[in-house]
């Protein structure tokens, strides 16, 4: 909602203060100051909004530096402590797991990432590019993939797993991951490959390249935006998801989001141990998008054909 | 260097027939015309010959080798698109270079500068090398597609409407220039896609006529020109367009007479391969006739049409005058200063060479009956 509100509001705020003082009795005059009424409250409304949406995590960072006697108190006046950090971290007594999962999830997440690309890229290319009789049907049975509840395949997965060996493994995970996120990059990239014409390829061909070459020196590089964007959200998604290394892991390969909840459970519950590492939980994904930000930006493409 | 030889090229994207039954011949070293409306089926002919489409049936030889099993980058053909389709990644020297540089030529540094400068400046976007693509105009990506093409040797050169973004007085130098080039000392094939008939005529070698998928005509400019083989053929030269009457063939005394529906119109025509009776067109060139503004002697062995005026477009030394003859409309164009004068609804005759009129079978599609 603030995303579609703001563009409106932006022109309507500074155009008054451009204008030279003038009588105000014109037409024009009159309509300003009504417009800058009106956009100073869509200002006010979308800056209540953004308050109102980031009171979660300005709640949640601010119960990750509480201790122990404040956690379950929702006021913000409290003696902040680092101690609940040192303490997921395993810095202080008592050690923690912590770290191993941390990095279990990394490692699953971009694997998981990495195959999606791997492969979605292609498959992408292919199906923006080509069509063959059940092109559309095999995209849409990927597509499949993403609406079905993980809840309907959990239970088969879970027992195969075991079976195969592949329960409570990194491989397993990034396998099973890779379902989330390859859906995702075929998707979203077969819309970029369709978006650029076919002819820069063919252009590339009667040059003398082969297909394989026009499509890593000429296709590639103009949907390097979308692959940015892809990677951002299959990292978010694989980073996030919660069912499948619930069911699927129980020490090895669990990751932060499974592991964070160990923290509610024995002889007392720990909020504030749960914010702690739910914050830096937050920091891989937040990293990545501020890494590819300037890829994001889409329009590279402009130029390329006439109009 | 190759003569090209394409033979019933048949294509379908799903209910609609590209090309149906397509087949012409480009001799080594021709310039050779695709010319026909939008839609034709010119540019789905240059791609199946370029490889890039595969056509349904037919086949395509280059060199008198079939070419269906050769990959485009192995044609050794060079393309100029109708969308240019520029490199978007990429500044004007690198688009212009890119056949140079491919695993086809791979020519070294220096001569790749050296060609692409040349080109460059012959197309007159030598200074916007630098550049990228999207901070050029229209033109001047025209012109960089077309450098792309002429800057390397080819077999072929195949050309989309290369000059179709141009401004007129930049079309004409280039026209010339691509005139030079064809017919300079490499004479290269070329095959050349447009539906502005002045190219064809003043370019080609051949021109091929298209129209819905198939070709209606090949013949040189002055083939077509002077005998087109249908109606349509006939109205995609010239400007204005040949003028059609409608009307019937009739038995006079041993002679053969035209005459319109309306029976305003009635020209003797000689050589026609078809019985009296039957519906045919009349077509006549605007520039076959003369007005007659009744002054001065009739000339012998011309006929006379009686009409009135009903729209008159002075264009600089000449005027276009459109007569109203019963109720058709015939096109001629006049000097300035035989129309001087003339106002719409003024009552004026032409003058017309029997010798020089055109009779089709009915409709868009009729066969030429004159001999």
């Amino acid at each position: 909602m603030g995303t579609t509100t703001e563009p409106m509001a932006e022109p309507a705020a500074p155009a008054p203060a451009k204008q030279p003082p003038e009588p105000p009795s014109t037409a024009s005059q009159r309509r300003a100051q009504r417009g800058s009424a009106a956009g100073l409250f869509a200002n006010l409304a979308l800056v209540l909004y953004f308050a109102f949406s980031l009171l979660p995590v300005l709640f949640i960072v601010a119960l990750s530096l509480k201790n122990n006697a404040q956690q379950t108190t929702t006021y913000l006046w409290f003696t902040p402590t680092l101690e609940n950090y040192q303490t997921v971290l395993g810095l202080g007594e008592g050690g923690s797991s912590y770290v191993r999962f941390f990095l279990a999830s990394l490692a699953t997440s971009t694997g998981a990432v990495l195959v999606s690309l791997l492969i979605g890229i292609p498959a992408a290319y292919a199906a923006a590019r080509y069509k063959f009789r059940g092109s559309e049907d095999l995209m849409f049975t990927l597509l499949s993939f993403r609406f079905a509840p993980e809840l309907v395949v959990i239970i088969p997965l879970g027992v195969i797993y075991q079976q195969i060996g592949l329960y409570d493994t990194i491989f397993g995970m990034i396998w099973v991951l890779q379902l989330v996120t390859m859906p995702l990059v075929v998707w979203i990239l077969r819309s970029f490959f369709q978006d650029l014409p076919a002819e820069l390829e063919e252009a590339a061909l009667l040059d003398g390249y082969t297909r394989r070459q026009a499509f890593l020196k000429i296709v590639l590089p103009l949907v390097r935006p979308g692959i940015a964007a892809v990677c951002l959200l299959a990292f978010i998604f694989a980073w996030n998801n919660f069912i499948f290394p619930f069911t699927l892991t129980s020490g090895d390969a669990q990751t932060v989001t499974v592991s964070s909840l160990a923290f509610l459970g024995g002889n007392q519950v720990r909020f504030n141990l749960v914010a702690a590492g739910a914050v830096m939980a937050v920091l891989p994904p937040l990293v990545l998008a501020l890494c590819i930000q300037r890829y994001l930006v889409r329009g590279l493409s402009f130029g390329a054909v006439k109009g | 260097m190759t003569a090209i030889d394409v033979r019933s090229l048949r294509k379908k994207f799903g209910k609609l027939v590209a090309l149906d039954d397509v087949s012409f011949t480009v001799d080594d070293g021709e310039f050779f015309c695709l010319l026909g409306p939008s839609g034709a089926g010119k540019t789905t002919t240059l791609k199946s010959i370029a490889g890039l489409v595969q056509p349904d049936s037919g086949s395509v030889s280059l060199g008198g080798q079939d070419a269906s099993d050769i990959e485009p980058n192995h044609r050794n053909l060079a393309m100029c698109f109708e969308s240019y389709a520029l490199y978007p990644q990429h500044n004007v020297f690198d688009n212009i270079a890119s056949p140079l540089r491919s695993p086809n030529l791979r020519l070294p540094d220096g001569e790749v500068r050296e060609r692409v400068g040349r080109t460059a400046d012959m197309l007159g976007v030598g200074h916007l090398l630098d550049r990228g693509v999207d901070q050029l105009s229209n033109g001047q990506r025209q012109r960089v597609a077309l450098g792309r093409v002429l800057v390397r040797p080819a077999h072929a050169y195949l050309l989309d409407e290369p000059l179709s973004h141009l401004d007129a007085k930049l079309r004409t130098s280039m026209r010339a220039e691509l005139k030079r080039i064809a017919h300079g000392d490499l004479m290269t094939t070329t095959v050349y896609v447009t539906h502005d008939y002045v190219e064809a005529l003043s370019l080609a070698d051949r021109i091929g006529v298209v129209k819905d998928g198939r070709i209606l005509q090949v013949g040189t400019p002055q083939q077509v020109w002077d005998t087109p083989e249908t109606a349509f053929v006939a109205q995609a030269f010239g400007k204005p367009r040949i003028s059609f009457v409608s009307g019937g063939l009739v038995n006079d005394n041993g002679v053969t007479r035209f005459i319109s529906s309306d029976g305003a119109i009635t020209v003797p025509v000689s050589g026609v391969d078809a019985e009296a009776g039957e519906t045919v067109q009349l077509g006549i060139r605007p520039r076959d006739l003369t007005l007659h503004t009744g002054a001065g002697e009739q000339q012998a062995g011309t006929e006379r049409l009686d009409g009135v005026v009903y729209v008159l477009e002075h264009l600089g030394r000449q005027t276009e005058v459109t007569l109203r003859i019963g109720e058709s409309l015939v096109s001629v164009v006049a000097s300035r200063r035989d129309a001087e004068g003339l106002g719409v609804d003024d009552k004026v005759s032409l003058l017309l060479d029997p010798a020089r009129v055109h009779v089709f079978g009915d409709g868009d599609d009729g066969r030429r009956l004159s001999r």
